[in-house]
Parts: C-alpha cells; structure tokens; sequence
C-alpha cells in the first residue's frame, strides 16, 4: 500500500500503519500546501470521500464555506507569522461530507517535522451525537421554562387569589355580621342596614373578579397522558444536571421496574423532580458528603417518588411554612418553587411533603395515584 | 350548658375564625374556635356535640387529614370543609370521605347557615336513604351523562374526561351543562352532594 510524499517515509513503520488504520478518530496528515497525504478509514467514514479521492489534494475539499475560501489563507498566515489559531490548541469547526451535508466536529492540529519538511496532523472527532444531545436537553429546557412561567404566573395568581381570599372572607363574615346587628336595631338604622346590604354585595363582587381571574388562569388545563414514572426520573436527572455540571455529588437511583403508568402532565412532574433535586444538589453545597438517592415504589394505590439528600436539612422556622408562597432559604430565591410543585402534586390528586428532616439530610417525597380513570383512559 | 350543639371552627386564618364565630353567634350556635387541627385533637373528642367547619390547606396538618383523623378515632362529627377556589379535587375527595359539604371561600352568611343547618341535621355513618326523586333525576341521565357525571365527582377536568371517553372537550362541557340540569344542581357542590348520596 503505498503512500505519497512524507507518509512514505514512515510507511516501515508497521505500528504507524496499524494506529492510523484502527484509530476511531479520524486522523490526516497535511503539508505545508495542505495536500492531503495521509487519510486513514475513519475519515472516510466521516467524509465519504474514499482515501484514492483525497490523497494529494488540498484539505480546504472537506471544509464548508467560509473555511473551504479562507483555509489556504490561515496557513500562509501561521507560515509567515508563526502565531497559532488551532495548532496546538484544538477546537470546534464544521465538517463538508462527499455529499455536501456538513456536521459538527472537533479538529486539533499538531505540527511536526519530518525530513525538514513541516506536517500538520488533524485529528477530527465528529461531535454531532453530542450536539444532538445537548440540543435535545436545550429544547428539554426550553420546554420546562415555558411551563415554569406559565405555572409561576399561575401561582402567583392562585397564591394572591387565596392571600386575599383570606381576608375577603373574613370580612365578608363582619360586615354581615353587622348588617345583622342593624336589622336588630329596627327601623332608625334601617340606612346602616341598606349601606351594609351593599358593603356585602361589593365583598361579593370582588370575591367574583378574582374567581373569574383564576378562571382565566386556569383555562390552561394540564396535558395529561398515561407515563412510565421511572422514564420521566431519569429525564428529570438529566435536566437537573444541566447547568450544574461535576459537583461532585454521588448519585444512587432506586427505581422500582415494572411500576403501573400513572395519567398525568410529563412536563409538570418532571418540574416538581428537577426542583427537588436542584434543592438537593444546592442544600448538599460545601457538605464533605454529598449523596443524592432517588427511589421509586408502589406503595397501595400510589406511586411514590422520594428525593432525599444529605445536606444540612431544613431550619425549623422554615419547615411549618415550607410549601407557603414566597417562603425561601436562598438569598436569591422568590420562594414560589416548592409552593408550585405542591399545586400541581395536588391538581393531580397526588401529594408533596418533607418526609424526613435530619442534619444529616431532608427527604422529599411525592405520591402520584394510578386512578381508576387510568384503565379506562386506556 | 346549654344542650344546643355547638359549632367548631378550625380555621389558621384568626380573622376568619373570629368572624365566623361572630356570625355564627348571632344564629345563636355556640361557637368554638381552633387555631390548627393539632389544637382541636388535643380537646374531648367523645364529648363533641354539633358539627365542624374546617379550612381544607392548613400548615401541620390540612382539613383532609383531620377528617382521616377523626374517621380512625371513631369520632362521628359532621364535616363542612372550607376551600378556596380551584380545590374541587380536593373537596370532592373530602365530600368522598363523608363530609357533608364544602363551602368556597369567601361565601354567604345564607350559604353558611344552610350547610350548618343540613351538617347538624345529618346522621353521620348511617347509610344515606336514597329518595325516589333522587333516583329519578339519576335515571333520566343517558349512559354517557352518567359517564360525564361519574369522572366530574371524581374531580377530573373537563379535558381529562374528554381524553378518557374520547370525546372533545367541547362535548364534554355540553354534557355537564346537561347533567346539571337534569340533577337540579345548581352548583359544583349540589351536585357533588346529590350524586356522592344517591351513588354508592
């Protein structure tokens, strides 16, 4: 099998010949005019060119636009300046297939000399699996934000709506209560009595705008269908990693196979998951021990998902009111996050609660009904 | 003391206990009121005569799982839950477990007065005699009524049901409109209560 030019030269090399053949990466090997001159398999995998098709001719053939016009450029460039963009350094850049399709791949470039004459040796790994994956978490991400706002503003309207309820209420109870005592009175307080008939009547009219807000709210019915919990913990895990990448943390997954599929909103479950575990992950922040257990089970006619970690636990002041609205430890936190998940365990018929609390850790759990309307939904 | 039975209030919200206390004075009810329902666990359930009113979302422990609560104890007090808007679920699941009826927050002095009066009057824990009229309204539901009418006490909403029975959501709304009417319900409430007593 001969090879051209300075592979030729090396070409005794019986080891040099099997590296560059079972390699899985794709690894070429150019001149100082960018000939090709070595091209092992794996690139003719990556670019559909066969080795016969490349050999010889200059690289910029398996490059794109702008790269495929300015390639020669950079190399004049590193010839006469010495200063390196990518030798030595490596980095992302597209590749042009024998098709023309093009895909992500990473290229790092070493120089050498062989016979005084100056090589460049690529290695090009093509990272479209990886670019496929991150985009589908991007999207993943992009999903669950959507539902985050909506169920925010949601939130916040429920949690004003009952806030102000409270209070409406009560005062709708007094000014009855009143209007009694006036009745009592007979006829000199019969103007108390008729401006306390319309103070009722205004309490009324606004406990009716904010029902009607809630309506409006609430129009966005949640898109339930029957999941394979277990399915929706693993994609909750990889969306609670994101952005919180190498913590150091161990992870121990206990997930019960075979569990009964339970009728409800994927996204909205996998919110409440990847906020009981982003807590996990930041309540565990600085701990020597950082480990974080996530059990699935059957428990009668619920599913049971519990979070636990092995932070520092919860302050007790914190605990009574843990799933109130705007109730937070963090600094920077609105409080609406565990007071979210517990309405949407509740829309769904299931429940949210702290199940443990120690200095050695807090355990979440939340349980899901498998519904009698689930085997009819079937 | 008086032989009247009296009216318990569990409620965390304190002005809204006071001010129920207040109106519910002036029916002349006897009135007791509980911050939490740990407090109300804590007096002489065997001696409690009247019926209880509680919020359904308390910290500790919510209006569900005092009514567990008192279900295991054996303690047979009648139960009007209190919710804010969107709980029907949640009410519903309270009206399943034998409460007697849920007031929305905020709600008429006659609409209180009315459930306390049916709470009091209920015989708790003895089957619920079901009237031929009752039966009638139920009897003239179509089958698929009846479908809409069994997933809407159940606490489904309309888009879930129209998933389970394959129809639109559209549909479905068309069917409860209907069921209310047939079951002379004017309320969410009513015809929880009609259907909870007249299913079994």
């Amino acid at each position: 099998m001969p090879e051209l030019g300075i592979a030729r030269l090396a070409s005794t090399d019986a080891l040099f010949h099997a590296l560059i053949r079972t390699a899985i990466d794709g690894i070429m090997v150019i001149d100082e005019e960018a000939r090709i001159q070595v091209y092992n398999p794996a690139c003719e995998r990556l670019f559909g060119y066969t080795r016969a098709e490349v050999l010889g001719r200059n690289v910029d053939m398996l490059m794109p636009e702008p790269y495929h016009s300015e390639h020669d450029g950079y190399i004049a460039r590193y010839l006469k300046t010495n200063i390196p963009h990518i030798i030595g350094i490596g980095r992302e850049v597209v590749g042009r297939r024998k098709n023309g399709s093009t895909f992500p791949m990473y290229l790092s470039v070493g120089e050498g000399k062989v016979n005084d004459q100056r090589i460049f040796v690529g290695i090009v790994n093509d990272i479209s699996e990886q670019r496929a994956r991150d985009k589908r978490i991007q999207e993943l991400q992009g999903e669950l934000l959507h539902v985050t706002r909506m169920t925010a503003m949601g939130e916040m309207t429920s949690a004003l709506a009952h806030e102000i309820n409270q209070p409406l209420t009560a005062l709708l109870n007094y000014t009855s209560a009143a209007r009694r005592m006036a009745k009592n009175l007979g006829e000199p307080a019969a103007q108390l009595v008729d401006i306390l008939e319309r103070a009722v009547d205004q309490t009324e009219r606004a406990g009716l705008i904010i029902r009607r807000l809630r309506n409006f709210i609430e129009k966005r019915e949640p898109d339930r269908a029957p999941e394979d919990v277990n399915k929706i913990v693993e994609d909750a895990i990889a969306l609670g990693l994101a952005g919180f990448r190498d913590t150091g943390t161990k992870w121990i997954l206990k997930l019960q196979p075979g569990l009964p599929q339970v009728l409800i909103d994927k996204v909205q479950i996998q919110q409440i998951l990847v906020n009981l575990i982003r807590n996990a992950t930041e309540a565990m922040g600085g701990r020597d021990k950082r480990q974080l257990t996530i059990t699935t089970a059957l428990d009668g006619n619920e599913v049971e998902i519990a979070v636990a970690d092995t932070g520092s636990g919860l302050p007790n002041d914190v605990v009574s009111r843990l799933f109130h609205p705007f109730v937070t430890t963090k600094e920077r936190g609105m409080g609406m996050g565990l007071s979210i998940c517990r309405t949407i365990a509740e829309a769904h018929g299931g429940r949210l609660w702290l199940a443990a609390n120690t200095p050695q850790g807090a355990t979440f759990k939340l349980s899901l009904p498998i519904g009698s309307a689930m085997e009819r939904g079937k | 003391m008086t032989k009247s039975p009296t009216i318990y209030v569990v409620d965390d919200d304190q002005d809204v206990r006071d001010s129920l206390k207040i109106l519910l004075e002036f029916s002349q009810y006897a009135v007791q009121t509980f911050e939490s329902a740990v407090k109300f666990l804590a007096t002489d359930l065997q001696q409690l005569d009247g019926c209880l009113i509680v919020d359904i979302r308390m910290p500790d422990m919510d209006g569900l799982e005092l009514q567990d609560e008192l279900l295991k104890r054996k303690v047979e007090l009648p139960v009007i839950v209190v919710t804010g808007h969107g709980d029907v679920p949640l009410a519903v699941r309270a009206m399943r477990a034998g409460a007697v009826d849920f007031l929305e927050k905020p709600f008429r002095e006659e609409a209180l007065l009315e459930s306390v009066e049916r709470a009091l009057q209920h015989t708790p824990r003895k089957p619920t005699v079901k009237s031929d009229e009752g039966n009638a309204r139920l009897a003239a539901l179509t089958d698929r009524e009846r479908e809409v009418l069994d997933l809407v006490i159940e606490g489904h909403t309309n888009k879930e049901i129209g998933r389970i029975l394959d129809i639109s959501p559209r549909t479905v709304d068309i069917h409860r409109a209907h069921v209310m009417e047939k079951m002379q319900a004017r309320t969410l409430a009513d015809l929880v209560r009609m259907s909870l007593s007249h299913l079994s």
